[in-house]
Formats: C-alpha cells, structure tokens, sequence
C-alpha cells in the first residue's frame, strides 16, 4: 500500500488562497477607503490648517456650504462645519472602536469559555446573556449612562468622564451581543473530534481554547464585530439626540442633536453629519460581510 | 440476552486494561435520563484487538470514550496499566494519557483546519516537551513516513487538501506519535471507501505490530471486524450479549441478535437468495430500556423468563460467552 499525493497542483496555497484569486467587489473598495479616510482623518485631522472646531465665528452663522474659509458652510451659532465633522469622526471612531473592542474581546472570552465547560457555568452566562440582549440596546445604554455620568446632581460631568462612561456601558451592551456570537461559534467547535483528540493526549483546556477554539472562531467574531461599530456609532448618535450622550457638539450625534433646531435655516447642519452616520455604518456593514466571506473556511468533505 | 456479568473476564498478569461494570448516563432533562452503557465489563491483553460491535447507538462509541474519561463514566472502574482512571483527577490522569489515544469515525473532523499537518504532529510532541524543535521535526517526518505519507509534500498542507483516507493516515500518525500503548480505534474506516478501508486497515495492522500496542476496534461492520479481531463483543443498547473469537461468533453463534447482525452481512453472489429480515423493528429507547434482556421486544426466542431475569454472561464453549436465557443451539 503505496500511496502518495501529487505535487501537481497549489503546493503554496492556504485555505486563504480561493477567496483571494475571487475578484473583491467595488463595494469593498467604496467602504474601504470611506472608512480608512474616516480612520486617518480622525487620527491626523487635528494638524490639517482648519479652524478649530468649538471656536465660533460671528461674521459667518448658518453659512451654506462653498463660503470662503468654511467649505462645508457653518452652523447657526457659527462653528465650522469641516472641522466640527472632522472632530466628530474622532470622537464617533475612538468611542465605537474601543467600546467594540472591549466589549467583543470580553465578549469573546466569556462566551468561548462558557461554550467549552459547559455546565452550570454556561447556564448562568446565557441566562445573564439572554436577560441582556431583551433589553433594547438603547434603553440599557441609556440606563447605564444616566446612572453612572453624573457624580452629582449639580456638578456636570466634563467631556472626558462622560467619555469613558459612554464607553464603559456601550461596552455592557456589546458583550452579551458578541458574546453569544462567540458562544454559538465555539459550541460548534468543542464538539469537532479534534478537541476529542487533543484532550485525549492530554493538552490542558486552555491550550486548548487558544490553539484551537479561539482561532476557529476568530473569523464569525471579527465579522460582526465590524457591524456592531456601525451600531454602536448609531446608539451613541442616539444618546447625543437624547442629549446625554457626548455634549456640546463634539461628536456626530451631537451635531445632530445641536443643529436639530435649525433645521429649517441651515439644513447642511443636519444633514453633513447624518451623512457621514450612514456611510460609516454602511461601509463597516459591507466591510464585516466581506472579512466574513474572506476568511469563511474552506474545508473538505467525504 | 443482552446481559451483565463478568463471566468473560480473564484474570491473567498481562491485562492493559479491565473495565468492569461500567455505566454511562447523561441526562437530558430532569427526569430524563439516558442510559448509553450499563454495567459493560471487559478485559484487554496486551497485544490483541478487542473488536466492539452493535448497531448504531448502542453506545459502543460511548464505551470507548468513557475508557479514556472524556466525560468521566457515572460508575464502574476503568483498570488501565494497573493504574484506577476513575479516581484519578487533574495532572495524575492527564499523566497517564499518552498512553491511550483514539482514531476517530470522521477523518475531517479529526483535524484542525486551520492547522497544517506538522503543526498538527507537532501538537502532542510540544505538550508532553519531546525533545528540540529539530528532534520533533525528525520525528513528524518519522511518523509520516510510516503511514505512507510523504512528508516533503504533506507537510506545510492543510486538512481539506487531503482525501478521507489521508486524512486518517494523518490521524494515525497523531495517535502514534506520543507511542501509546492503547489505542481506541472508534470506527476508524466507516466513513470511507471501501479499496482505502483496506489499506487503513492494513496500516493499522503494521503499525500494531510494529509499536506492538493493543487495539480497541469499535465497529457496526462485522467484514471489517472479522478482517482485523481477535476477540469480538457484541453490544445491544448499552449491554453485552455475546464475547468470543470472531469465528465462533460467525460460524457458531450462540445468540439471536448476534445471528441478526451475522445475516444482515451483504453476500456478493446475485444468485443467493435474500435471508429476509431476521429482527424486527426499532432498537427501543435508551431512556426507557425493557426489563429483563434488554434485546427481549425484538427476539423471536423471549420467553416469560426474559422479561423477568436479566441474563448474565455466562461460558457455552471455551472461550464463548453468551448472555441469553435461550441461546441458539450449534
């Protein structure tokens, strides 16, 4: 019983390789570069020779788009408009990032560890979990924020407090939403006779989760991770309508919220910041489908 | 028929492994409780293959991996290498597991896909520190060799380039790496066609003979069981029913569902007649198994007898063990 495998054919091609000979679509290059642009504008958009955005000017309130010195025109109480977007696109970003990072990484380790050990302890974690996810996302954002944004009642909370709150309950709502993910994920995975087999030489359970789990369920968790920052930009823009989100303007929402009254003067107000709300939300929605189909696993059958 | 006992039991020095009353129940709800292996005994000597047969579900797969304590049976002892599995917990059980591996039914289920095949070998090399990073690559190109693989080409490959029985070749080697003494074969070549069953089966062989190990076959064909065993038990639904050599148990069966399973064997002759069906109906349920011989609702033979007493194994010929109140006379 000689056999052997022929070399013929693909001798460097990973399971990556069909997906990346696949012609992307000009939706991912359209979402793309949207969200890359949004990414560096908000990292290096503070050195570009603009206005600085909470610094009013008086000669120009509610100035259309196409003024001079203001591109993007003003609001009504004469904030720039590029610039305030610009600020925005930081604030929106470093919020939904890190609250999406935290939430999904601890997310993550609960919902994998609860799928590998089973038991009483995976009871309780999906109870928790499913007592969560009937809470609408906002509701319980809101909840949290109002509770834990105010150090007292007549001390307003300053702008990097309310920040890390903001932060710290948008990722309470994500962990259960990216937990489950995990869970669901992972429960597939522990099953495979080659968790079996690993335990059966003796490997220690956490090796196991990190060798084998854990990279197995890299992919599902990476994907909807995309599209929960499209959701959390939405919450948090939520909040700033509701007015307790980031105040004073700084992030998109908030500019919605502030220019909300004005709507009949100065629309450009209303609608630049809407914009840029629903093509960063699509282009993370396009972007985790494609991460998605790019890393979805090509494995053999009998 | 199918029945408790130890009736079977060989007590010589140079047993591997002596599992006795072994029970397996997982529960379902709270009054539901399945009962996948009752009360099974059996002994292994170094060096034969134990062949474990019986129809889908009757917990032979179960069996196998309660050995191995993943999960943990609900009672019983499992006597390995002189050492009680059942008490031992943490690093004292993870110490005696090299010595026992498995082969499993699904060949691509076995492997990671996301790993290639030396980082697969690799894995229980690496856990147990056998040696440099070289030694351990010498020894990946060693396993592979013996399986009939060629390592330049397989190496850097992940699973889904491989066919089912490379796959399990690949499998193999694993289990082979870590030179267990034991190895539970759970089966190893149901899933793939029938010219390459015959060279895993034939790898199998060389490589028992050449690690000299001892094989567990758990299997529902009784051609491959009959190819590989040199002792064979028949399971139904959690219970024992028969234990013998594989040729008394083809050509001297003793008992009625071993006699069905013996018939349902295809025959390639078109000229034969078929038998017809020798048992009828559907195993019954594991959560609420009959009293008595547990094979009773579905034997032509079942008497009052049946119902009330459960048979216990008992020797009909030398080296033939039957749990059955009627069993067939040869």
């Amino acid at each position: 019983m000689s056999e052997t495998i022929s070399t013929a054919d693909s001798a460097d091609t990973g399971p990556l390789a069909p997906a990346a000979k696949r012609k992307r679509p000009v939706g991912f290059y359209l979402a793309g570069s949207w969200l890359g642009s949004i990414v560096l504008l908000g990292l290096f958009g503070a050195l570009l020779p603009l206005r600085q955005w909470d610094l009013a000017s008086y000669d120009y309130l509610g100035a259309l788009p196409g003024t001079p010195g203001h591109p993007l025109g003003t609001t009504q109480d004469g904030y720039d408009m590029l610039s305030g977007l610009i600020n925005g696109a930081r604030i929106s970003i470093f919020v939904s990032f890190f609250a999406v990072l935290f939430g999904g990484g601890i997310g993550a380790l609960i919902g994998i560890t609860s799928a590998y050990f089973r038991g009483k302890y995976d009871l309780i974690v999906v109870s928790i979990f499913n007592i969560m996810l009937s809470i609408p996302n906002l509701v319980l954002s809101l909840a949290l924020l109002s509770t834990l944004a105010y150090s007292s009642p007549d001390k307003p909370a300053t702008l990097q407090r309310r920040l890390i709150i903001l932060i710290l309950s948008l990722t309470i709502v994500i962990i259960p939403i990216l937990g489950r993910i995990a869970r669901a994920s992972a429960l597939q995975w522990s099953s495979r006779d080659f968790v079996v087999a690993s335990k059966s030489m003796g490997t220690r359970n956490f090796t196991i989760i990190r060798r084998h789990i854990l990279p197995n369920v890299a992919p599902a968790i990476l994907a909807i991770g995309f599209l929960a920052i499209g959701s959390v930009i939405i919450v948090e823009g939520s909040l700033s309508i509701l007015g307790i989100g980031v105040p004073g303007g700084a992030s998109w929402g908030s500019m919605l919220a502030n220019g909300r009254g004005n709507i009949a003067f100065s629309p450009h107000e209303v609608y630049m910041p809407a914009i840029c709300i629903a093509l960063t939300v699509i282009s993370s929605n396009w972007f985790g489908d494609y991460v998605r189909s790019r890393l979805d696993l090509r494995e053999a059958k009998i | 028929m199918a029945g408790s006992g130890k009736a079977h039991l060989r007590p010589t020095d140079d047993r591997v492994l002596v599992v006795e009353d072994l029970t397996v129940e997982f529960r379902i709800s709270r009054d539901k409780i399945v009962k996948a292996v009752s009360g099974v005994s059996l002994d292994l000597v170094r060096g034969e293959t134990l062949a474990i047969v019986g129809e889908s579900g009757c917990g032979k797969s179960t069996l196998g991996k309660a050995v191995l304590q993943i999960p943990k049976p609900t009672s019983g002892s499992v006597n390995f290498l002189g050492k009680e599995l059942t008490e031992l917990k943490g690093d004292t059980l993870r110490d005696m597991r090299p010595a026992m591996q498995m082969i499993f039914q699904d060949p691509i289920s076995s492997l990671d896909p996301r790993l290639t095949v030396s980082e697969t070998l690799a894995e229980p090399l690496r856990v147990w520190n056998k040696g440099t990073e070289t030694e351990i690559q010498a020894k990946i190109d060693d396993l592979l060799v013996n399986v009939n693989l060629d390592p330049s080409v397989v190496r850097d490959r992940r699973s889904y380039e491989f066919s089912g029985g490379q796959c399990q070749r690949i499998s193999i080697a694993r289990a082979l790496a870590l030179e267990p003494t034991m190895i539970i074969c759970d089966e190893p070549v149901s899933a793939l066609d029938v010219s390459v069953q015959a060279q895993i089966l034939n790898l199998l062989q060389d490589m028992k003979d050449r690690y000299g190990l001892t094989l567990i076959f758990i299997s529902h064909d009784l051609a491959v069981v009959k190819a590989v065993s040199t002792r064979v038990m028949v399971m139904y639904l959690g219970k024992v029913c028969e234990v013998a050599d594989p040729d008394s148990v083809y050509q001297r069966t003793r008992h009625h569902y071993t006699k069905a399973l013996v018939g349902s064997v295809p025959i390639p002759d078109p000229t034969r007649k078929p038998t017809g069906n020798l048992i009828q109906g559907e195993p019954p349920s594991p959560m609420n198994p009959p009293s008595g011989c547990r094979f009773r609702t579905r034997c032509a033979a079942a008497s009052e007898q049946c119902a009330a007493e459960e048979p216990q194994l008992r020797e009909v010929a030398p080296g033939h063990f039957v749990a059955c109140h009627h069993p067939i006379e040869v």
